[in-house]
């Protein structure tokens, strides 16, 4: 599973980019970067994550961090990936 | 469509009941179990539609508001998970006496964990429907203690209400501990956290079909991977599984009340299909 792939597409899914994450790579900003990626959506990408994939995600395992990034975002990915018996490329 | 109430163990559930045209020929029936506290109310119209369409094929719907929710009796806060179980298998029980036929269990989100619960109850072996199953009432709960940390998880300072570091943990915590708490609007009983809490989308024994569909937002349209790995669980323990997934928004929980009629009609071709 690419972890970079899933997570454009569950950026693009929440957020209602319309498409915009195609010309999106690992080193594009998220937090503060992108109006749609408020607290609420925050909150939408973390319970879509776990729907998708069936992991728990802790309060303490996601800081602003986490959302730096397209690819700070896909390396948590793969990680939680990674424990949950997906094989993923990040 | 006939609105009534249903003298049930836990005082009165709001009732509606779609019946085939007379005429027809009649398929089966089928009873409808809502999702958790806001999704429920998103959802009203697209569970409304597709009860609709299924009453014009042929079959009897009956959609109950559980205990405390919308206008059956009762206040949220008086809800327990037993007593949805309790609510929903009286309310399977009279549609088949007044059908004639074992009903199939049709749920939404945590409506389908609580079919999962309900079946076993049931003198006959229920058929499944399941609309974007919630896999974990765990997962769920934890999702529904987070609303009330949304600015609080990323050190958000311009959200002085929040609380300040006891996050979901200090929630469940409370809950653990006996007391109810708000979130969003709903006063969460322990009663009713901890046994969604406790409850698994795992297949009940007595295996019959199972009617998996899933919303797909984006490019592309397949099952998510958490269901495809629990698919193959159901099928192992002899469920046979139809599944689809359709493309859309999730009507559930948008902000903008949505209709997603390719589900309505792949849900009625499925069953339709089957009876």
């Amino acid at each position: 599973m690419d972890a970079q792939r899933e997570t454009l597409k569950i950026l693009d899914e929440v957020l209602n980019l319309g498409g915009r994450s195609g010309g999106m790579s690992a080193a594009s900003p998220l937090l503060g970067a992108i109006p749609e990626l408020d607290s609420m959506a925050v909150i939408a990408i973390l319970a879509t994550l776990e729907e998708r994939f069936g992991f728990a995600i802790e309060d303490d395992e996601v800081d602003g961090s986490v959302f730096a990034t397209v690819g700070s975002l896909a390396a948590f990915l793969a990680g939680k990936l990674d424990g949950f018996g997906f094989s993923a490329a990040p | 469509m006939e609105a009534f109430f249903l003298a049930g163990p836990s005082g009165r559930g709001f009732c509606l009941l779609h019946e085939p045209a007379p005429g027809g020929e009649v398929q089966g029936a089928i009873l409808y179990l809502h999702p958790f506290a806001e999704e429920m109310n998103k959802s009203r119209r697209m569970a409304g539609l597709q009860a609709r369409a299924l009453a014009r094929t042929g079959w009897f719907v009956l959609q109950v508001d559980l205990h405390g929710c919308g206008d059956s009796d009762g206040d949220f806060a008086d809800a327990t998970w037993e007593r949805w179980i309790s609510d929903a298998h009286h309310a399977a029980d009279w549609l088949r006496r007044r059908s004639g036929f074992a009903p199939a269990l049709w749920g939404l989100r945590a409506g389908c964990l609580l079919a999962v619960a309900v079946a076993p109850w049931l003198e006959w072996p229920a058929d499944l429907v399941f609309w974007q199953p919630v896999s974990s009432g765990k997962q769920h709960l934890q999702q529904f203690l987070r609303l009330h940390l949304a600015g609080a998880l990323l050190g958000a300072k311009d959200d002085a209400a929040q609380p300040a570091g006891d996050g979901t943990r200090g929630l469940r915590e409370q809950l653990d501990g006996g007391d109810a708490i708000e979130i969003a609007g709903y006063s969460l009983s322990p009663g009713l956290a901890l046994g969604l809490d406790a409850a698994r989308l795992a297949p009940p024994a007595g295996s019959a079909r199972l009617f998996w569909l899933e919303v797909c937002a984006g490019e592309t349209v397949e099952l998510s991977p958490v269901a495809r790995l629990a698919i193959q669980t159901w099928e192992a323990a002899g469920w046979r599984v139809s599944a689809a997934a359709i493309a859309g928004a999730s009507f559930w929980q948008t902000v903008e009340i949505e209709d997603l009629p390719g589900l309505i009609e792949a849900t009625t071709e499925l069953l339709g299909r089957v009876a």
